[in-house]
């Protein structure tokens, strides 16, 4: 599937998945209007988004289904990220917390399957230096270990955020699985499915 | 824990003179709400006179403080309910809500029991209300000053319910709720309120949007997609073709009931009706939102239907056009039968759980409920 017939758009669902108040709808909105405001209404259900992004002669358009960060939401959130050509899993870098719970959305995510779905894991809130409490390092080293791509963002000072998106594009693009990077095998790749499947879990 | 701290030391101390519309919702820099349409004086003039004639009537029809309520509902439910979709005067609304929700009984019944559950007992949750706080209705001038008296209102109020029922807890999405319950009573009120919904004072109870599961949620979901399908087949089947699936756009119009992210004008004229006539007024305006909108919405592809349902019309959202049509949709027995016919496919897909009828409690249980709630959390609390 090289990329031989110009401008083409190509849809991909995304979700984001992470703790409460860790940033998701922030990093969103920042890269769908360019805003940010400090206190950014919570998120109840699911809220969608759509912003399209040109890599090379490829159009990437996304549809972002923002998801509620609560423990207690998480029978909404497989709906969205399956079938989902990525992710990105949000965590706050001042609170360890986001950090174990966006463990949690990986290892739920690897436990789906899809092993062409892109997973991005962002330490959201990089501008608060002072009150760091997770480290890049160790991020760092989890995201290789898993087989993901790992950026640190901040919605507030818009670092990183149009990278992360045009990462994911690019890594759309490409079809490579993030699962394994050095993998030079190209996993088929579907025009982009909302498909629901049946079964499946979830009380 | 105080992970906002950092930046926000812009924070006002007194409250500044923001322009606010007649709810006190900060206005958007030149936003046109609702309100906001200039009329012409006399139009201004003659809603003025109609407001007052009305004031005068709900004066009389509830007595001093509420005494002749009862009295008058019994003797008048049809007037009563007619002049309650009519809308009840903004001043006495606060006192209203708590009349025909049945809270107020549960104040009387339980004296005392909101502050013990405020000032004695500690909450798991309580780091989780806190970081939601600032986050609850934050273009409210009322909510948006730092520990300011409706956030500290907030607070009190999530985390004296987050104990009254352990199982519950916080849920995200409650806070609106009570936000919007604390902008027309004290806190105690408001909490009393919350427990009449949630427990099921007068309706059934509603607990089991915020259980574990969500149960009541995916429930309202359900229904609500078969009454689309009854009601607009078009629709329902387009909706269906796009897979536009019901959680996608009604799920925090049920959770939050309507106070979520809509027009603040139209939520309250709502929730006079919600509170009088029960849950099946979020599924008619549900469903009149649907109406109103259905001939753009049955030619719109997936992506446009979502931002459709974010951003429905201004005459969609005028309460005299919309709830007129809202209460064209006959929906009380069909939702009782759809609620069997859920409740069957569950027993089905799990024979193990049996599902308990949702049936509203007595009052007289209720203050039973409260005080052993009461009791066993002040046997797990440790001080």
């Amino acid at each position: 599937m090289a990329a031989n017939a110009g401008n083409k758009i190509r849809n991909a669902k995304l979700v984001l998945l992470g703790d409460v108040g860790a940033g998701k709808s922030s990093l969103v909105l920042r890269f769908v209007k360019g805003q940010f405001v400090e206190f950014q209404e919570s998120t109840i259900g699911a809220a969608f988004f759509s912003q399209t992004l040109a890599v090379n002669d490829e159009t990437v358009k996304f549809e972002i289904w923002d998801t509620a960060g609560q423990e207690r939401y998480h029978s909404l959130a497989p709906m969205y990220y399956r079938g989902a050509a990525a992710a990105i899993v949000v965590y706050d870098i001042t609170n360890p917390a986001s950090f174990t719970r966006a463990k949690k959305w990986v290892q739920e995510l690897q436990a789906q399957g899809n092993s062409s779905t892109v997973v991005a894991l962002a330490g959201n809130k990089a501008d608060l230096l002072e009150t760091r409490q997770v480290q890049i390092e160790e991020a760092k080293t989890y995201a290789q270990e898993n087989g993901l791509f790992f950026m640190e963002t901040s919605a507030k000072t818009a670092i990183n955020v149009n990278d992360i998106f045009y990462e994911i594009a690019k890594r759309l693009i490409q079809g490579q699985p993030a699962q394994n990077p050095q993998a030079g095998m190209v996993l088929s790749q579907r025009p982009n499915e909302r498909l629901v499947s049946s079964s499946s879990c979830c009380s | 824990m105080d992970k906002k701290k950092a930046v926000d030391d812009t924070e006002p101390g007194p409250t500044p003179s923001w322009p606010v519309d007649r709810f006190g919702f900060i206005k958007p820099e030149q936003g046109s709400s609702p309100d906001g349409i200039s009329k012409s004086t006399s139009v201004h003039e003659r809603e003025r006179e109609r407001d007052e004639r009305r004031l005068r009537k709900w004066r009389k029809m509830i007595g001093v403080g509420g005494s002749d309520w009862k009295h008058y509902v019994r003797r008048n439910p049809h007037v009563v309910k007619r002049r309650i979709r009519k809308g009840i005067p903004d001043r006495l609304r606060g006192l209203v809500w708590q009349l025909i929700s049945g809270s107020r009984d549960l104040l009387l019944m339980n004296p005392g029991v909101y502050e013990t559950l405020v000032i004695y007992e500690t909450s798991a949750s309580e780091l989780e209300i806190i970081r939601d706080i600032s986050r609850t209705f934050p273009s409210h001038i009322f909510f948006q000053q730092r520990h300011g008296p409706g956030q500290r209102s907030l607070y009190n109020v999530l985390k004296a319910y987050s104990v009254y029922d352990r199982d519950v807890g916080y849920v995200q999405g409650m806070g609106f709720l009570a936000g919007l319950l604390l902008l027309y009573m004290s806190e105690e009120d408001a909490f009393w309120l919350l427990v009449a919904l949630l427990k099921g004072a007068v309706h059934a109870p509603m607990e089991g949007l915020y259980q574990a599961g969500l149960p009541l949620v995916q429930q309202y979901l359900y229904q609500f997609e078969k009454l689309v399908l009854e009601h607009m087949p078009k629709l329902g089947q387009h909706f269906i073709e796009e897979m536009i699936n019901p959680s996608m756009y009604a799920s925090q119009w049920f959770i939050t009931v309507f106070s979520y992210s809509f027009p603040f004008h139209l939520t309250v004229r709502v929730w006079d009706v919600f509170l009088y006539e029960g849950i099946k007024v979020v599924f008619q305006v549900g469903l009149a939102l649907l109406r109103f909108c259905h001939d753009e919405l049955v030619k719109l592809p997936f992506e446009k239907l979502l931002h459709a349902f974010r951003n429905f019309p201004e005459e969609a959202t005028d309460p005299d056009v919309l709830l007129p049509l809202a209460f064209t949709f006959k929906v009380s027995s069909h939702l009782e039968e759809l609620e069997k016919e859920y409740q069957k496919r569950l027993e089905g897909s799990n024979a193990s759980t049996s599902t308990k009828r949702s049936q509203p409690l007595k009052l007289k249980t209720m203050s039973r409920i409260a005080s052993r709630a009461f009791g066993n959390s002040t046997n797990n609390s440790e001080k």
